[in-house]
């Protein structure tokens, strides 16, 4: 802030000319971030324009304009509403365990009193969060396989909870897809997640502890008066971060999901792709249409999230 | 008092043993499964349920892959585009990082909030997939390196350590007579090197782990990246053609390890860089 102050007070008084003269090298300098963005990202938002036309890949007169047609229609479609609600309930509920998980893991590793333990038991569990999710999901697929090779439905047999020959399907069957999911989100990520808990926890200063003590406080008071309160704002913060970003929900879900699962395991972006990818000649207006209404729940949910965290910490998200 | 000093102690006892019992089990759990794929990807033998070690101990998945062309190519491709893209990311992202800390240039802001608009909104998957097609990216790998090479998050992430920068430094140079070019060149980047391993490693693992934009622009199969690969051999058991008589099983887990084992490599000496960055775009002040 204050080389800010600094920098501009002699040059602000100079002509605009000169100063954009002054600075002919940045101008150059930021060129290819301006291309980048341009291309990337701005040209797709003029693409959005195709939400009001028919627009199929393979069509005899060009796109035509049909207004509001496809809102209309996506918001009678049982499998859109389905995805939408899918949406929302399976990054809700991920979101909130792997922050239940992570602060309670944070709260033991910050017990831990050997540090070559504790190093040793954070590289392990940070590990799972640099895996693709191809890769995780092709682990669980195979040991979650119904076949000879899958380790759970070994163990299960093994332990005579289930008959050999009736092996469970688990990403394959509607009532344990869901649950499998949160499981693997709380497998890949909560170790990952407990990185800013510990940093807020390290940074309470050790007094508090000790005055706490010589009042008589026990382990379980400590937590409640001392620790808990300092977490609070990271939690917060976790939670509004994370929460901006509930609609963009895909490639996880991509390459866990199949046919047999769609009405649990669907959502809006999977359903996109299919409605594009998986049918001869697909009209990508209506799917960008599905894709606009997404974008706009997601931004929404950006500015208000923005929103709440200026009034909590005093700063926005973007 | 005695009795109190005596309570206290066998609390502090029983605490830190049911502590470490719970971290054993967390640990396991993250382990077994992994440890599952490593034992089976040196298995001959496919085995039921859980085994400490392999019974049949072979290296012939692992040779499979690295001497089938259907493999190692991709394995290549994913490496190529993965060095290419962190290339491009950071040059960008350093760059763009660089100009927005001049506060005295016309349209600083603007430049800025164009950047964070893209936070708020994005066109979406179809209208991107739509502009690569006229860009005439699809099928060809910068299709896979380009988009994700400007990544605004890491961008500003940059520019907070920038911002560390104290900024006599710059006006010593430029008094100096260096030019903006040099003082980026010889001032900024030395000083930022640990900014530079955080956000590159950021994203090297990107590059590596992006199956969703292989996906979407890449449809010839002589483009697959790994991820791509792996998806249709373990979801499709698309299994090339081979000499070796290796079961399905031991090459599925093969190629998975092949997929982590690059990074396995170098985590252990990364990690405190990976950690860093987390805490600098969290916690910042």
């Amino acid at each position: 802030m204050s080389s800010k102050k600094k920098n501009n007070v002699p040059h602000s008084t100079k002509p605009l000319g000169t100063r954009i003269y002054n600075n002919r090298w940045f101008y150059l300098m930021f060129l290819p971030v301006l291309v980048f963005i341009l291309l990337f990202n701005y040209l797709p938002m003029l693409g959005v324009r195709y939400a009001f036309y028919d627009y199929k890949a393979v069509m005899a007169n060009g796109p035509e304009f049909v207004g509001l047609k496809h809102f209309t229609n996506l918001l009678q479609k049982d499998a859109f509403k389905d995805a939408f609600f899918n949406t929302l309930e399976l990054s809700t509920i991920k979101l909130l365990l792997n922050t239940f998980m992570a602060v309670v893991l944070s709260l033991l590793l910050n017990e831990m009193k050997n540090l070559h333990v504790k190093k040793a038991v954070q590289t392990l569990i940070y590990l799972p969060h640099f895996m693709s999710w191809v890769v995780v999901a092709s682990v669980f697929h195979l040991i979650l396989s119904p076949s000879n090779d899958g380790l759970v439905n070994a163990i299960l047999v093994n332990a005579g909870i289930i008959e050999k020959g009736s092996e469970i399907y688990f990403l394959g069957s509607k009532s344990w897809w869901v649950p499998i999911y949160y499981i693997i989100n709380i497998w890949k990520d909560t170790g990952w997640g407990t990185i800013l808990y510990l940093a807020t926890l390290s940074g309470i200063s050790p007094d508090l502890y000790e005055a706490a003590q010589i009042d008589g406080a026990n382990r379980w008071n400590q937590m409640r008066f001392i620790t808990l309160p300092a977490l609070y704002n990271t939690i917060i913060t976790v939670l509004i971060l994370n929460l901006a970003k509930i609609m963009n929900l895909f490639e996880s879900v991509f390459v866990l999901y199949n046919t047999a699962v769609i009405e649990v395991s669907d959502v809006v972006q999977t359903y996109i792709y299919r409605q594009t990818f998986g049918i001869g000649n697909p009209n990508f207006g209506y799917t960008t249409a599905v894709g606009l209404f997404n974008s706009l729940v997601g931004c929404v949910l950006v500015l208000f999230c923005n929103y709440a965290s200026k009034k909590v910490r005093g700063r926005g998200i973007v | 008092m005695a009795n109190t000093q005596s309570k206290k102690k066998k609390k502090i006892k029983a605490f830190p043993i049911i502590n470490g019992i719970i971290m054993f089990v967390v640990c396991l759990f993250i382990l077994v499964p992994l440890w599952k794929v490593f034992v089976d990807s040196l298995d001959l033998k496919t085995g039921y349920g859980m085994k400490l070690w392999p019974q049949d101990f072979s290296l012939v998945g692992y040779k499979v892959i690295l001497t089938t062309e259907a493999l190692y190519r991709p394995f290549l491709i994913s490496c190529l585009v993965t060095v290419v893209g962190t290339l491009f990311g950071l040059t960008l992202s350093t760059l763009g990082a660089y100009v927005l800390i001049q506060w005295d240039m016309p349209g600083r802001n603007l430049f800025s909030y164009m950047l964070l608009f893209t936070m708020i909104f994005h066109g979406g998957m179809i209208p991107t997939y739509l502009v690569m097609k006229d860009l005439k990216l699809i099928n060809t790998l910068w299709a896979v390196i380009l988009p994700l090479s400007i990544n605004v998050y890491n961008l500003v992430l940059m520019r907070n350590f920038f911002e560390g920068i104290p900024g006599a430094l710059f006006e010593a140079a430029a008094i100096d007579g260096c030019s903006p070019m040099r003082i980026f060149w010889s001032i900024v980047l030395p000083l930022s090197k640990a900014a530079l391993a955080s956000i590159g490693l950021m994203f090297g693992v990107t590059f590596w782990n992006d199956y969703t934009n292989a996906k979407l622009y890449i449809q010839k199969q002589n483009l697959y990246n790994f991820q791509q690969k792996l998806r249709v051999l373990i979801m499709d058991g698309d299994m090339p053609s081979t000499a070796e008589s290796v079961s399905q099983n031991t090459m599925f887990n093969a190629a998975v390890m092949v997929a982590i084992i690059p990074f396995m490599i170098i985590y252990p000496f990364c990690q405190k860089y990976f950690v860093k960055g987390v805490n600098i775009g969290g916690v910042k002040e």
